[in-house]
């Protein structure tokens, strides 16, 4: 632990964040005077963007797919500088896709930028009707409420779609993929497909340490709920005062969904390690085109997860897409064709069993600007 | 780790079950976060021990650094022996990084870190694992390097905007320099080193509605880039790209979403119908700059969406559409302190909306609106993403999947 020097005045000055603004600061010079002078765009192959300017600059970015949660070591990342520096205008971008962008000044430069990415064993891609992205939290790695690990599950599913992502195999439109570890959903619910880890059943609790997250006294129940009861959505958690003064809880199996608002505030909150699995949601997406953005929807609740080749998440995944490829009009997201053939031809041609958690309803659309627009 | 650590045998079977599926891991064709991991001195056994068990390793651990009460996370393992202890950073509106201040980023991440860094978070924010010993010394460097570390817990979160005007020809408004401009204002800057709010807080600036900061559902506060009625044709320009076979008429007709596109043949000229134009940017997109958004620049200005909260993930509402983007302050410090006044802890903002009316809601506000609202809500299901199933519905999901996996074994 850090040793803090109590002799020297406490740095007050840290309360007033160092923000990095503005972001014209650090800005590489071909980017800054052409902001708001890009006029078009054109595509060299499936990761090579070419933004023109109406001032007569170029701007081609290479677009290099990132690894599972995007955990670089600084080395690969020193690499990807020095292809900056090498073949690019000295300048990077992160992209919220986990995507790093080599920003180059012409076609030559950003084709030699391209091979030396692929000889440090990352794939050139993502642009246009290819695998954008697969998105991840960070699940095992430094999370506590993650029921699955979804970089090892995006590592699997990577492993199976390079194709997608490099285009040597084309798709109808975008696709995005998200992985989360629990059912929080930090990826958000906005990508044609989610994978959401979840407990598969209710949970329990560690008998012993579950006094942690409760009050001392039972006497304080009649003024005040426990947290871990008051943030259950769906009041399956109930606290009561044991014979000895204590407090103590019971789950409501009947009343659980599983979402594991509990586990967000109390760490003795746990599982059935081997009723866990994934449930399978598609039709997410963010953009207003098409039938605008929308919120995924569960196609199957639940199937198993088996490290470290998660054999049948990967295949369900695969089944979705070649579905989608086989059958969607050219420029149609997972969305738009779910919702132009219906959930429920959807359902019916993937031979899903249907049950109380996943019924075939329609992508409900209209969010977003389409708000504004007057109907 | 030293190398006499490394080469112990490892005793615990759960440890040594998860090093084997890493190692499977590291195998295939795409660039595995194991192998970078690997690289550095992150604490890989911790997370072998996760994967082997089938539960996540780390508990809530702590730290010690001054005057610092967001943009860090410790954690700990059950037995006390592993840390992990993690950086927020804040990004550059943009995310633009030029070599030389990256490469004093990773001297940094070396010197003060374990050797790797999460390039994003979910908030777009730089995220570097810190040796625990050396975090808070680590907080001055970091400012010395024109950043600062913050949005953990319940707190303003790191904002985030789409690259905008910056590398984008759709960009209707400036996205970073909103971004920008909420960073600083007075309202949030002064709070952003507090977590004194029911739960987390976050703002999106999309410039356009392709939406790429995702400001329609990962943001409490969203802001799009709009235009009122019909897109603006310049039929001279169109009429080349027809003619040039860049792109044909009856494709943009048939493209468009809101069918609201026709041609006149008469006066050659592509005719776009305001009234019924969704703003889904198809025909825009295929022929930039003969087409491109309507004079009547708006910000689309949204409130209440989230991933996670009480009722489960949301689209945010419809406020108001603005000239400026900066009108909207009033009206979200103000929000923010009436939620602050009555949520319960970890509801989001979009929840008290539920509980309260949306309308109701507006109605509280509006008068720190420079314009009146608009738009028309629309309803939204309840998603439920986990399940509560028995053993037999686990069976018939595992039945059905299992045939898939069958279909694909082989490579398919």
């Amino acid at each position: 632990m850090a040793e803090v020097d109590a002799r020297k005045p406490a740095p007050t000055y840290r309360l007033k964040k160092n923000v990095p603004v503005p972001y014209t600061r650090n800005l590489p010079e071909i980017v800054r005077r052409n902001i708001g002078h890009w006029v078009d765009r054109k595509y060299h192959g499936r990761g090579i963007v070419e933004h023109v300017s109406d001032t007569g600059d170029h701007l081609f970015t290479v677009k290099a797919g990132g690894t599972p949660n995007v955990r670089f070591s600084t080395e690969t990342l020193r690499k990807f500088a020095q292809i900056a520096d090498d073949h690019g205008v000295g300048a990077l971008r992160f992209t919220r896709a986990g995507s790093i962008e080599i920003l180059a000044e012409s076609l030559d430069q950003a084709l030699a930028a391209k091979t030396a990415i692929e000889e440090i064993g990352f794939f050139v891609g993502g642009w246009g009707p290819t695998l954008w992205s697969v998105g991840s939290c960070t699940s095992y790695l430094t999370c506590t409420t993650a029921v699955v690990d979804a970089p090892s599950i995006t590592q699997a599913l990577y492993d199976q779609l390079v194709p997608y992502f490099t285009g040597d195999i084309p798709l109808p439109s975008k696709l995005r993929v998200n992985v989360t570890g629990c059912p929080t959903a930090c990826g958000g619910l906005v990508a044609d497909i989610v994978l959401v880890g979840h407990y598969g059943a209710a949970p329990s609790f560690d008998p012993d340490r579950i006094r942690l997250c409760l009050p001392s006294s039972a006497k304080t129940l009649s003024t005040a709920t426990p947290e871990v009861e008051m943030v259950c959505p769906v009041n399956a958690i109930e606290s009561f005062a044991r014979p000895d003064g204590s407090v103590g809880i019971r789950i409501i199996e009947k009343k659980c969904i599983g979402c594991g608002r509990c586990k967000d505030v109390c760490d003795h909150i746990t599982w059935d390690a081997d009723k866990v699995g994934v449930s399978v949601l598609i039709g997410g997406k963010s953009s207003n085109t098409g039938v605008g953005p929308t919120l995924a929807q569960v196609l199957v609740p639940w199937i198993p997860v088996r490290p470290p080749r998660y054999r049948e998440t990967v295949a369900v995944v695969r089944k979705i897409l070649d579905l989608w490829r086989a059958n969607a009009k050219p420029g149609e997201r997972v969305a738009d064709y779910v919702d132009r053939v219906g959930m429920k031809s959807v359902f019916e041609q993937l031979k899903v069993p249907v049950g109380r958690w996943n019924r075939p309803n329609q992508l409900r659309t209209g969010f977003g600007v389409r708000q504004f627009v007057s109907r | 780790m030293a190398d006499e650590d490394r080469e112990k045998p490892v005793e615990d079977p759960s440890v040594r079950k998860g090093l084997e599926m890493l190692a499977e891991l590291e195998k295939g064709p795409w660039p595995s976060h194991v192998s970078e991991l690997k690289k550095g001195t992150y604490p890989i056994e911790a997370y072998a021990k996760g994967l082997g068990q089938g539960l996540p390793p780390w508990f809530s651990g702590s730290a010690r650094i001054s005057c610092e009460f967001t943009g860090f996370i410790a954690r700990r393992t059950k037995d006390g022996k592993q840390t992990e202890l993690h950086f927020r950073v804040y990004h550059p509106s943009g995310q633009f990084y030029r070599t030389e201040e990256l490469r004093r980023l990773l001297d940094f991440a070396d010197k003060f870190g374990l050797g790797s860094v999460e390039t994003v978070g979910q908030t777009g924010d730089l995220i570097v694992p810190i040796r625990p010993e050396l975090a808070d010394p680590a907080v001055d460097e970091l400012r010395a390097l024109g950043t600062d570390i913050g949005g953990t817990g319940d707190s303003i979160r790191d904002s985030a905007a789409c690259v905008g005007p910056a590398m984008c020809e759709y960009a209707l408004f400036d996205s970073l320099a909103a971004r920008d401009f909420f960073f600083r204002y007075p309202a949030f800057y002064d709070k952003l080193s507090t977590q004194l709010f029911p739960f987390k807080i976050k703002l999106k600036f999309s410039a356009c509605p392709m939406d790429c900061a995702r400001a329609v559902h990962r943001a409490d506060f969203g802001f799009v880039g709009y235009w009122e009625g019909a897109p603006e044709v310049d039929q001279a320009v169109l009429r080349t790209k027809l003619e040039a076979n860049e792109v044909s008429w009856k494709g943009l007709a048939a493209g468009c979403p809101a069918k609201a596109i026709r041609w006149d043949p008469a006066k050659r000229e592509l005719v776009i119908d305001g009234a019924k134009c969704q703003k889904s940017m198809n025909c825009i997109r295929k022929a930039f700059p003969a087409i491109r958004a309507g004079p009547q620049r708006k910000i689309a200005f949204m409130v209440g969406g989230h991933s996670k909260g009480r009722w489960g993930p949301k689209m945010a509402k419809p406020v108001a559409l603005l000239d400026d983007y900066r009108s909207a302050g009033e009206f979200m410090s103000r929000m923010i302190d009436y939620w602050s006044d009555r949520s319960p802890h970890k509801d989001r903002l979009g929840d008290l909306i539920v509980k309260e009316g949306f309308p109701q809601m507006l109605d509280r506000f509006k008068d720190s609106l420079p314009s009146s609202p608009a738009g028309k809500a629309a309803g939204a299901p309840r998603i439920v993403t986990s399940s509560v199933l028995s053993e037999a519905e686990r069976a018939a999901f595992a039945e059905w999947a299992d045939a898939i996996a069958r279909e694909y074994e082989g490579g398919g």
